[in-house]
């Protein structure tokens, strides 16, 4: 092997070395610059423009902001509004690291789930002053959304929308049947009431029997009277609130409250009885821990008559059934006719680079004139009490009634839970229920594994 | 030779009175350290320290944003207790089962079998060793196509000879086993040619020998093939038992640890903790235990095989 | 006396021996024909189907046999998911940070293999085992204090970020690499200090061609690392903007999991290069098994 004669100078091998680090660096500083400057960073462009950028989840309500977007670009021409669609199922994930990477959007959407986490870590900018000063009449709102966004006193957001969770119903089935569904059924903790007599009358097997007839099948159903799943908002959150049952004791409670007579005869009346009477779809039927994932399906295939759920699946329902549809509110329990009332709220990131700009954008979105276009669109129903009836008009039209979801909101209504780490307490709890609704578990067993994990989560959120 | 003799068998720096070698010395040394340096300082700031820095964040309790809060032991009984740890570490020592014995008797005999002149055995043996580059998480992507229940070909072939295939990736009896049956597929090829290696370095004088003495072609695996290849056999399990543990890319993408937590292996629970829930503590807890587990494991692995490795041949 | 009547059964004998055992043969042969025919199908197979529905329309691979070829072709799949889904960015952003990782790794961890194998320095042993340790450290256990760093350094969601903790040379590189550069007689390099060379000419002029195959098996290994690198750019990148092949391919995944002839097509992004790569190399994917010396 040969070996080429150096010359005399000698090189330093700290120069050679140096070199190629020093080109490397340089050729990594040049593709990650170019990498930064056309790609993807938001941020502000020449001059005085600026950009924002405002992050949801949901594609079809999607549309209704981009119009309303586009009215408030044309009152504000200085600032840009770039929406961003970040899938729900990683949303909180993403806007919490982007919030720790420091490249959180300026404004996004938050769900109750995590809103006590992301006030609790100081992600969401404190509106009072700036509500003070811009003279925003709160009054305007339901009143349950702002003291649901308010913690001590602050105000962390505008409330826009809002939801109930009421029935929807197979309006070709109940005719067929000669069925009228009426509009205040009551049901007693022991299984009495005329909630469940309406059930089994609803409920038929494949020959054609009801379920208060001797000759009823349970073991061949055709189609089952209701759909409830194991969820604290669209499924079991409704009866536990109406039997006087609570998640958590009160909003930010460390602890959760589940173990109470009230929760265990909600539960129960739904996991044993209905379940037992096989008027409900079953939990090994319903999806993974009865989560509910197979129910649309199965309504819209006219295996279950009635499903409940929140208003924002009436565009899925619409698009996915041949049959009309109506909504029935829900039945009265023993403390009246309670629903789970939800709503979101544009979180101000509180380390936005344009506090000024990101305000606008958020009056403008928490406006009248905003929240009519999503109303008369058919988007969501608008926070602002007034323009409810826009929404209830536009889903007239397309044929379906809405006004049980109105009711509700206008009667007893109990907030969906806030406190840090109530989503992942949610999700564990979830979990921990699912052997009650498969009936491989007592329903207070279940509780009280659900009570420990959800106390676990809370105390260390 | 192997890394112990080769690192005693170099020789000590020797320090010397004449001026002239001292300065050579020590621009030597320098230069040496300017070599080092770049690997050194890898090693340091994306080693040493986060390994440092993993035991003292397993004490805490934080979530990024506010601050920090100590809590001592207690995140290591919280992850058994509330997080599923142990749940964790059981279904990835059901995949290490499952995948690795499998995957090293399929190497194997994969080798021997492919250790032949025959025309085509060269061609299929680098057809075996293709799936070792695949991106696992693209070719997670492929397989989840292939056991899809009702488009997938899997169970359109098993229809056409009349059997229903179960929904491999929702049922918590088939979930595991296709995740094995991924990883099997993917790297035994690549296993079966440190086999081979090790077949082509067994003299066959060795062989002649003992058919000469009346012994089977079984005998023969067994009292010569087998103990010449454990060195091979050796590395093949440890190797592979470390990567076991660390199995993610291929769950993340076919099964996200469903159905239920029958997949939720212990790098996803890390995973899951720290990037969803940025819980740090916790996942920090949770991967020193996993680096124990395989630390442990392997010091058996080694054990194991130190009082039975035959390395002389004669 | 007897001989020729003993001869004939004996010869009959042998050769229905023969006759037997080379039966006994050709079905040898036959089953191992089919047994190599069988393990080349179940290696090739989901490579070839995948490719074949990659170029198919959706309606297609859900009315098709797989192993049926796309007739026509389609390249509809790949103009898709390059201009609507943002793969060419992808691709690309996998490029640089490959490239940039491999150039670093190789060429540190060739420097400190030789520093290693033939530069006397105090210290050298203990920061050899130092190195040797390292490797036994599985790499999950440094995600989560590598994240907090890069966290606090302003690093996350840069292209820094993907490909720092591996460009400055890694253990295992420099262990492949140095265990080759040992087995170079120590006569070569002191030779050529004594004429006068300095260490870095040595290696640069010297070591490095006659290290040719390491030096590939070692580019090799780390060009394919970082390809298929994927829980590190997952949490290290928020931004779509900033994503390798295998986030994108797994968040597309999430997204639209059921239009197969789409996410396959992005599967084969990332798969053919690796392909390609393999046909090029595979000489030395093999022979790097026996010059990774595991049998001493």
């Amino acid at each position: 092997m040969s070996a080429r004669r150096p010359g005399p100078a000698r090189r330093h091998a700290l120069r050679r070395a140096g070199l190629i680090i020093r080109i490397m660096i340089i050729g990594a500083a040049l593709t990650l610059l170019s990498g930064c400057a056309g790609w993807g960073f938001s941020g502000s462009g020449g001059g005085k423009t600026v950009t924002l950028t405002y992050a949801l989840w949901d594609p079809h309500e999607q549309v209704g902001y981009q119009q309303s977007i586009n009215e408030f670009e044309k009152l504000h021409p200085d600032i840009k509004v770039d929406i961003e669609n970040i899938p729900y199922g990683s949303y909180e994930q993403k806007i919490t690291a982007e919030f720790i990477t420091g490249g959180a959007p300026d404004l996004f959407w938050v769900n109750t789930p995590w809103l006590g986490t992301f006030i609790k870590d100081g992600i969401l900018t404190d509106l009072t002053p700036l509500i003070k000063a811009s003279h925003v009449d709160m009054t305007q709102y339901y009143p349950q959304l702002v003291a649901m966004h308010s913690r001590n006193g602050k105000v962390y957001g505008l409330p826009k929308d809002w939801d109930t969770i009421a029935l929807y119903y197979n309006k070709a089935y109940f005719a067929k049947l000669h069925l009228a569904v009426p509009a205040n059924l009551s049901w007693n903790a022991d299984g009495s009431g005329s909630f469940v007599t309406f059930l089994k009358e609803a409920t038929t097997d494949t020959s054609g029997h009801n379920a208060l007839s001797p000759q009823f099948n349970p073991g061949k159903i055709a189609t089952y009277a209701l759909a409830v799943n194991n969820d604290p908002q669209g499924g079991w959150g409704n009866y536990v609130a109406e039997v006087g049952g609570k998640v958590i004791p009160y909003p930010y409670a460390p602890y959760a409250s589940l173990t109470t007579p009230q929760m265990n005869a909600g539960m129960s009346f739904l996991a044993k009885t209905l379940t037992g009477d096989h008027v409900i779809v079953p939990g090994t039927l319903s999806g993974p821990n009865a989560n509910g994932a197979n129910l649309q399906q199965m309504f819209s295939q006219g295996q279950v008559a009635m499903w409940e759920e929140g208003d924002w699946n009436t565009l899925s329902v619409k698009s996915s059934v041949t049959f009309p549809v109506g909504v029935a509110t829900l039945p009265i329990g023993p403390n009246g006719r309670v629903s789970v009332f939800n709503g979101l709220i544009d979180g101000l990131n509180a380390h936005t680079p344009y506090p000024k700009q990101a305000w606008e954008l958020e009056q403008w979105l928490g406006s009248p004139q905003s929240q009519a276009i999503l109303g008369r669109g058919g988007y969501v129903w608008p926070a602002i009490k007034s323009l409810d009836p826009l929404f209830l008009q536009y889903w007239r039209k397309q044929g379906i009634d809405m006004s049980a979801f109105l009711t509700e909101a206008h009667g007893q209504v109990v907030n969906f839970p806030v406190s840090p780490g109530i989503g992942d307490a949610l999700t564990e709890i979830v979990n921990d229920l699912g052997p009650a609704w498969l009936g491989t578990e007592p329903v207070s067993t279940a509780l009280q594994t659900a009570q420990k994990d959800a106390n676990y989560v809370l105390r260390t959120s | 030779m192997s890394v112990a003799t080769a690192a005693t068998t170099l020789p000590k720096q020797q320090k010397t009175t004449a001026a002239k070698n001292t300065a050579e010395e020590r621009r030597a040394r320098r230069t040496a350290f300017a070599f080092l340096a770049p690997s050194l300082a890898g090693v340091l700031l994306f080693l040493v320290i986060p390994i440092i820095m993993v035991i003292g964040l397993s004490l805490v309790q934080w979530n990024m944003i506010t601050p920090m809060k100590w809590v001592g032991l207690s995140n290591y009984v919280n992850i058994f207790e509330f997080d599923g740890f142990g749940h964790s570490l059981l279904v990835t020592a059901y995949y290490v089962i499952l995948n690795i014995p499998l995957q090293t008797a399929f190497a194997l005999g994969m080798a021997m079998l492919l250790n032949s002149k025959r025309a085509g055995s060269a061609v299929v043996r680098i057809i075996c060793v293709l799936p070792y580059l695949a991106t696992p998480v693209a070719m997670g992507v492929v397989w989840n196509w292939f056991f899809n229940p009702s488009t997938g070909i899997i169970n359109q072939a098993l229809s056409h000879i009349g059997i229903t295939g179960p929904a491999w990736l929702s049922n918590v009896a088939t979930a595991m086993p296709v995740i094995a049956f991924v990883n099997i597929w993917q790297y035994v090829g690549y296993n079966m040619l440190f086999f081979l290696a090790g077949l082509q370095a067994i003299p066959p004088t060795l062989y002649e020998a003992s058919s000469l003495d009346g012994a089977t072609k079984v005998q023969q695996f067994w009292r010569v093939t087998l103990p010449l290849l454990r060195p091979t056999l050796l590395f093949v399990l440890v190797t592979g038992v470390i990567g076991s543990f660390q199995v993610f890319d291929t769950v993340f993408v076919m099964t996200a640890g469903g159905p239920g937590n029958a997949t939720n292996v212990a790098s996803l629970n890390i995973y899951n903790t720290a990037f969803s829930g940025f819980r740090i503590g916790e996942a920090s807890a949770m991967s020193v235990v996993l680096f124990l587990v395989i630390l442990a494991i392997t010091i058996a692995q080694f054990r194991y095989f130190n009082k039975r490795t035959t390395y002389e041949i004669a | 006396m007897t001989s020729v009547a003993t001869a004939a059964p004996t010869a009959t004998a042998a050769a229905t021996m023969e006759r037997t055992s080379r039966a006994g043969r050709s079905v040898r042969t036959t089953l191992f024909y089919l047994l190599l025919v069988v393990i080349a199908l179940i290696f090739i197979t989901p490579y070839l189907f995948s490719v074949f529905a990659a170029f198919k329309p959706l309606n297609s691979i859900l009315s098709q046999s797989p192993w049926r070829p796309p007739t026509p072709p389609t390249l509809d799949n790949f103009k898709t998911i390059f201009s609507q889904y943002d793969f060419g960015r992808y691709l690309a952003n996998t490029l640089i940070v490959t490239v940039i990782l491999t150039a670093g790794q190789v060429t540190f961890s060739m420097m400190g293999a030789y520093a290693f194998a033939r530069m006397s320095f105090p210290g050298r042993d203990s920061l050899f085992w130092l190195y040797l340790t390292t490797l036994m450290v599985p790499n999950i256990v440094t995600l989560v204090p590598l994240y907090v760093l890069f966290a606090h350094s302003h690093l996350l969601n840069t292209y820094w970020a993907i490909f720092l903790p591996y460009v400055l040379g890694v253990p295992y590189s420099v262990f492949l690499m140095r265990q080759y550069f040992m087995t170079i007689p120590k006569e070569v390099m002191e030779a050529a200090r004594l004429d006068g060379c300095s260490e870095s000419r040595i290696l640069w002029r010297i070591v490095v061609p006659i290290s040719r195959p390491i030096i590939i098996t070692a580019t090799l290994l780390a060009f394919v690392f970082g390809w298929n690198n994927f829980m590190w750019p997952l949490i290290v990148t928020n931004s779509n903007s900033l994503n390798v092949l295998t986030v994108g391919i797994a968040n597309f995944n999430s997204n639209f999991g059921v239009q197969w002839n789409l996410v396959l097509a992005g599967s084969l992004v990332a798969l053919i290069p690796m392909v390609i790569l393999f046909a090029i190399f595979q000489k030395h994917i093999v022979s790097s098994i026996s010059l990774s010396g595991i049998n001493r």
